[in-house]
């Protein structure tokens, strides 16, 4: 669980990057954090997990303050960063050394892991393109079993069967008793894999809903000729005529299509808020 | 299990890492053993032995902890190896008292062992090496003695060390990139920073002054006489002290607040 409560953080002090922020982040969904470059999408994840403290309000992951870095705390929580680190060890020397800080570390589930991402490199981490370094990086987080996961950017790096094997061992390894959380900025990745949306810009958040909601509220279709120019959220000119989203006004609920919900969305923040009545 | 301090995960935490990082620690500390025992030999040659052992000691202690302390924290060069050092799930107290014994415990003991041995040797071969019947034999053979490891010279390379690997270990906390110089060289206006203000403390209560040791003594210039002024014994005890456990003791300590409150 993530509480986040009028949440302000900001690198400088007259240009803050968050303004009271609140959030309420139960476990058993899979986040996608979306944003544009510079909206802060990392920095809010380095708050989570304790490498940023915020400048005011309050903060809790899974009941525990980040800021203090206890190792209670970072034993529950894993962080991928858009650039891992990896020491100049083979995959056995690196498990041998790291698994031991997380308790619920799974050595059967790593090399299974490993296995299915194509990881069967047996030399130094090092050595291995940033794309297998990544992979091999998400498998060892799983294995670790955290109640909360955070990936930063993590499809970058990765070839594009390498991106649907993610999206495959992310949704299979989800527990209802764990929280996944990705960063990114490339919104096709997360299709099918994600069920819970959040959107910044800006330093706001502009929307935090479930697919299910927000396919009540909004609707993604394709149209001739566009009728009410006012009414449409976003357009798209297509061969087939128009792809557009307008506030859902029928209950027809129709498929969510996560790139035009955010240029929607961060195109039409007031109305946004209004729509999903975030804070 | 305890969120300060376990024996069982801080042994995890020593052991990853000096092996995580073989080269930055076991490699560093034997270049600098190396490098110590050519400047012996280099510097025995050329300018001495007593002077050799001097030199070497002081470069080989003071300065190879500068050195080795500028690789113990050196995790924030990146993101990602940044990221890594501060959510592995170990206290920011075993943080640095990882630092801290490498640094300040397993470095200077590797190194007092390893430089007493190598001038025993040295010594040895070169009384050996005289010859019992020349006139000169006694004179050439009491020249030359093992390094005094408790004499007062010894006591000040300790006292430099640990001033040194003290800047280093905070230096590495707050210059993410290129510590090790950028560490130098805050040391380096640090001094220049407390001369400064002596000389003027001295210039304020003497006058034109010819030298002034930092908080220690004043020399004065009066016309052809020289003289100098020195603390009075109780302050400068007090000032003595306090440079000798006060300031190293914050030094070596500081490192854990900024652990703790370290951003990344």
């Amino acid at each position: 669980m993530i509480e986040v409560t009028n949440l302000s953080f900001g690198y400088k002090k007259r240009k803050p990057l968050y303004n009271n922020l609140t959030l309420q982040l139960p476990v058993g969904s899979i986040y996608g954090l979306l944003g544009k470059n510079g909206a802060g999408k990392s920095t809010l994840l380095k708050n989570f997990t304790g490498l940023l403290f915020p400048k005011s309000g309050t903060l809790q992951v899974n009941g525990f303050d980040p800021k203090k870095r206890l190792p209670s705390f970072l034993q529950t929580i894993y962080f991928i960063p858009e650039e891992v680190y990896v020491p100049s060890l083979t995959a056995e020397g690196y498990k041998k050394l790291f698994a031991p800080f997380y308790p619920l570390f799974n050595e059967e589930q790593f090399y299974h892991y490993l296995d299915f991402l194509d990881v069967h490199d047996k030399g130094k981490l090092s050595t291995l393109s940033f794309g297998q370094q990544k992979k091999f990086v998400i498998a060892f987080a799983l294995a670790c079993n955290t109640k909360i996961l955070l990936l930063d950017e993590p499809t970058n790096g990765l070839d594009i069967p390498s991106k649907i094997k993610f999206r495959k061992l992310i949704s299979s390894v989800f527990t209802d008793d764990k929280m996944i959380f990705i960063s990114t900025h490339q919104i096709r990745d997360l299709e099918n894999l994600i069920d819970n949306v959040i959107i910044v810009d800006n330093g706001e958040l502009l929307m935090q809903a479930s697919l299910t909601e927000i396919a009540q509220k909004l609707s993604f279709k394709m149209v001739d000729t566009i009728d009410n120019e006012s009414a449409v959220l976003y357009s798209e000119p297509s061969l087939k005529g128009h792809a557009i989203v307008t506030e859902n006004t029928t209950g027809d609920e129709s498929k969510v299509n996560l790139e035009f919900l955010f240029n929607a969305i961060t195109g039409n923040p007031e109305k946004s808020k209004v729509i999903f009545k975030t804070k | 299990m305890s969120d300060t301090f376990n024996l069982k995960r801080f042994g995890l935490l020593l052991k990853k890492t000096i092996t995580e990082r073989p080269t930055q620690t076991i490699g560093v500390t034997a270049l600098l053993l190396i490098l110590s025992l050519t400047l012996y030999i280099v510097a025995k040659n050329i300018i001495g032995f007593n002077a050799a052992q001097n030199l070497t000691f002081v470069w080989g202690l003071a300065g190879g902890g500068f050195f080795l302390a500028s690789f113990v924290f050196n995790y924030f060069n990146s993101n990602a190896s940044g990221s890594s050092y501060l959510t592995l799930p170990a206290s920011y107290f075993e943080k640095w008292l990882c630092g801290v014994l490498i640094a300040g415990v397993f470095y200077p003991v590797i190194f007092l062992l390893f430089y007493h041995l190598m001038d025993v040797l040295f010594v040895a071969a070169y009384h050996s090496s005289l010859d019992p019947n020349s006139l000169f034999y006694r004179q050439q053979y009491d020249s030359v003695f093992t390094f005094d490891l408790d004499g007062i010279l010894a006591w000040k390379v300790y006292f430099m060390f640990a001033m040194l690997t003290g800047f280093m270990l905070i230096g590495g906390l707050y210059f993410n990139k290129t510590a090790l110089v950028k560490t130098a060289i805050a040391i380096c206006i640090f001094l220049a920073i407390l001369l400064g203000l002596n000389w003027f403390t001295g210039i304020m209560f003497f006058g034109p002054i010819k030298e002034a040791g930092i908080y220690d003594h004043v020399t004065l210039e009066v016309g052809k006489a020289e003289g100098v002024i020195l603390l009075p014994a109780g302050i400068e005890h007090f000032f003595r002290t306090g440079i000798a456990y006060f300031l190293p003791a914050v030094l070596w300590l500081s490192p854990l607040l900024r652990l703790r409150e370290k951003e990344f």
